[in-house]
């Protein structure tokens, strides 16, 4: 059994900026839970294959103790909040122990303890009531809130999750955050935007509109974010990541996505990323060019590019922006997606290799990449999510030992 | 002014809680496609109902299962996949990009999805994408306009002769690509002849063009000049008075918005439907949301349909 010790740096000691290390490994966010975390928390009674699904990770990704939860899970269906608690914080440890032991440098929980990434934050923040289910693709949907009221936090709602992780992390934390234009961008707005009569003059309403908007998104970054930030930093927390997968949904919002950041971030004492994904990321300049807060934009582009080896930019279609990301004029690193997190094609380290060397062609400086996958990894298994990451890590081993690095 | 109005709701409807369920299960092993079935068929028969107690004038399936605008027709076609997500305009939800493999050729008249259709009272309404959108979502590294007189001629003019043939009466193309992201001067003419081909396949149907998620106004003239019975407008982001006047064409006025939670009022988008007819004086009115209304949860969207109906019993009576 290994100790369960942090071996998290100590903040007070000057450390060189996570995101300035060459191809830094680290995921991006969520994983799937695994089913005896939902039956369990949900106080339902779990199968021998749940039980067996439990004991089998644990051994395999070197949870500590591992038998202990399997002791709790025989007592489901649980009642007690406590014991569901426990189940989730156990579910937490397994999802940075999965990072952790594919060999990532930096990690996290796989939000393991949360709901949902914008459910989460919104069940945690006055001003808001639920509408329903609305699709994403395919068969995923997510529960959608609409904004009602005045907005306040109702209490951080990652900080008792940092405080666990931070105790057990073996590898470096990065904290994953929804971000402000996100949860306002996922949300339907009852409260700020009233003009909706069409008889109303089209450019009056549009710049209501706007200025509506505006509102909305830096009330949620000044008023629920910027405390959490505030809270995760108290406690310990250096690298923390905006998610932003709403960020280039409007390009005539950009102005607001990149304020947003700012207002969030601004004058505090952290290392502040964020998270795009499944976007025309040539909408992004050079609205974000105000961000210069921002030290990494962490970027999905396996999605669009090509399963060939090789390393010119023919072989390599998907990345034909990062060359934008680079020119930004304050240098912030580039969090690399190498992994297309919506199949389980499980791309050989060779393939991440040749993604990595030909990004850091483009860069010209393997400081500024780090290596990800595209966005979370909770649609796929952990099977997959496993085995991809561990790929990930050995092609990231390749394209060092080509650079010499 | 006397002037003919009719309402109906295009694209696709959402899924109810009970959809979600069945279809979240299915893909995770908890239920079965039996469950999944019985769900989708209750969400039909719901959605039928609602469209015949808002007193629409055409009849859709909601097209329910479909999984983006694209696919059946896409899974219907050789030469072609759905692969890449890509983000659908400015929302958070997504469409997998049509990537050309071969050579386009339909397997079978018409996808399952749209096959089964004895339930849907008439007259019917069917949407299906525009060839200019359908060639500039699909995956890039061909000669777009030439894959959109394809896909115009192999797919759409196909399936929409079918659909006509089954008694459809209108045929709605959805085009939000042009007023989003716009068209260049020198595509008009091949997308102008790639309308062609599905009005000569919509022959006594009346067929529809449906802007939206920008701004008609730049294109308005243009428009108006397409061989259709009527353009699309979305009038959440587009100022009636940039439309001129005197069309020469129908119109499908969208009025509620389909991105928005609050439900409009009948009386406020009555009165500015009526401003629109007597601004432009269309051919035809029809009323409609102003894009699909997958955007919302399913209970949102039956609102929003029953305020389409009311909307239109108001318009109906002071045009009569």
């Amino acid at each position: 059994m290994r100790p369960e010790k942090s071996s998290t740096p100590d903040p007070s000691v000057d450390q060189p900026e996570l995101t300035s290390t060459p191809l830094l490994t680290h995921e991006v966010g969520s994983l799937d839970k695994p089913g005896w975390r939902v039956k369990a928390y949900a106080g339902k009674p779990l199968t021998d294959q749940d039980l067996d699904e439990a004991q089998s990770w644990g051994r395999r990704i070197g949870v500590e103790d591992y038998t202990d939860l399997l002791t709790l899970l025989r007592r489901a269906p649980l009642q007690a909040k406590e014991q569901k608690e426990e189940v989730k914080r156990w579910s937490s440890r397994y999802g940075l122990r999965l990072q952790e032991s594919a060999g990532l440098d930096a990690a996290y929980d796989g939000e393991q303890q949360r709901s949902e990434m914008y459910a989460w934050a919104v069940a945690h923040t006055e001003g808001f009531a639920w509408r329903g289910s609305v699709r994403a693709f395919d068969n995923k949907y997510y529960s959608k809130a609409a904004v009602v009221g005045p907005i306040s936090l109702k209490e951080p709602y990652h900080s008792d999750e940092f405080a666990f992780l931070k105790g057990i992390a073996r590898a470096e934390l990065k904290v994953p955050i929804t971000g402000a234009y996100t949860i306002a961008d996922w949300s339907f707005d009852e409260h700020y935007f009233q003009d909706h009569d069409l008889n109303v003059a089209h450019a009056v309403r549009k710049a209501r509109r706007h200025g509506a908007r505006r509102q909305f998104i830096l009330d949620v970054a000044r008023n629920v974010i910027r405390p959490n930030l505030q809270a995760l930093i108290g406690l310990g927390a250096r690298w923390i990541q905006l998610d932003e997968p709403g960020g280039s949904t409007d390009p005539e919002e950009l102005d607001l996505f990149a304020e947003s950041f700012n207002e969030s971030v601004q004058g505090l004492d952290g290392l502040f990323s964020t998270h795009l994904c499944f976007s025309d990321y040539n909408l992004f300049f050079p609205g974000i060019e105000a961000m210069t807060a921002c030290r990494q934009f962490c970027v999905g582009f396996a999605n669009y590019d090509s399963r060939d080896l090789g390393v010119s930019s023919e072989a390599r279609p998907g990345y034909a922006v990062i060359s934008k990301f680079r020119d930004l004029p304050y240098r912030p690193s580039l969090g690399l997606g190498v992994l297309d997190i919506h199949t389980d094609f499980i791309e050989p380290p060779e393939l991440v290799r040749d993604r990595i060397l030909y990004a850091v062609d483009v860069f010209g400086d393997p400081t500024r990449i780090q290596v990800t996958p595209d966005c979370g990894l909770r649609t796929r298994s952990w099977d997959v999510a496993y085995r991809k990451l561990q790929n990930m890590v050995e092609g990231t081993l390749l394209a060092k030992k080509d650079l010499g690095l | 002014m006397s002037l003919p109005v009719r309402a109906y709701q295009h694209g696709i409807f959402p899924r109810s809680e009970d959809v979600v369920a069945a279809t979240r299960g299915l893909e995770r092993g908890r239920t079965g496609r039996a469950d999944v079935d019985v769900a989708f068929h209750a969400d039909r028969e719901s959605f039928i109902g609602v469209q015949r107690e808002a007193g629409l004038d055409y009849f859709s399936d909601g097209l329910l299962r479909w999984q983006d605008i694209f696919r059946p027709l896409v899974q219907l076609s050789g030469g072609m996949e759905a692969r890449t997500l890509v983000r659908w305009f400015n929302n958070n939800s997504f469409f997998r990009a049509p990537e050309l493999n071969g050579d386009l050729a339909l397997r079978a008249p018409l996808p399952t999805e749209m096959a089964e259709d004895g339930d849907i009272p008439e007259p019917k309404a069917a949407t299906l994408p525009s060839p200019y959108l359908f060639s500039r979502a699909a995956h890039e590294g061909h000669d777009r306009n030439a894959l959109m007189t394809e896909i115009a001629r192999e797919i759409l003019r196909p399936v929409t002769e079918d659909l006509v043939g089954r008694g459809y009466e209108l045929i709605h193309l959805e085009e939000p690509w042009l007023t989003y992201f716009g068209m260049d001067a020198g595509d008009w003419d091949d997308f102008e002849k790639a309308v062609q081909e599905v009005r000569e396949a919509a022959h006594g149907a009346t067929l529809v063009l449906h802007t939206y998620f920008g701004d008609a106004g730049p294109f308005v003239d243009r428009l108006r000049r397409l061989p259709v019975d009527a353009i699309g407008i979305d009038f959440v982001e587009t100022d009636l008075d940039e439309l001129g006047q005197g069309w020469d064409v129908g119109l499908v006025a969208g009025v509620l918005d389909g991105r928005a939670s609050p439900v409009e009022s009948v009386e406020g988008t009555a009165a500015f439907a009526r401003a629109v007819a007597e601004t432009l004086q269309p051919r035809a009115l029809f009323l409609t949301s102003n894009c699909e209304l997958e955007f919302l949860p399913r209970d949102l969207a039956i609102q929003k349909v029953r305020r389409l109906g009311e909307v239109s019993a108001r318009l109906k009576k002071e045009l009569a």
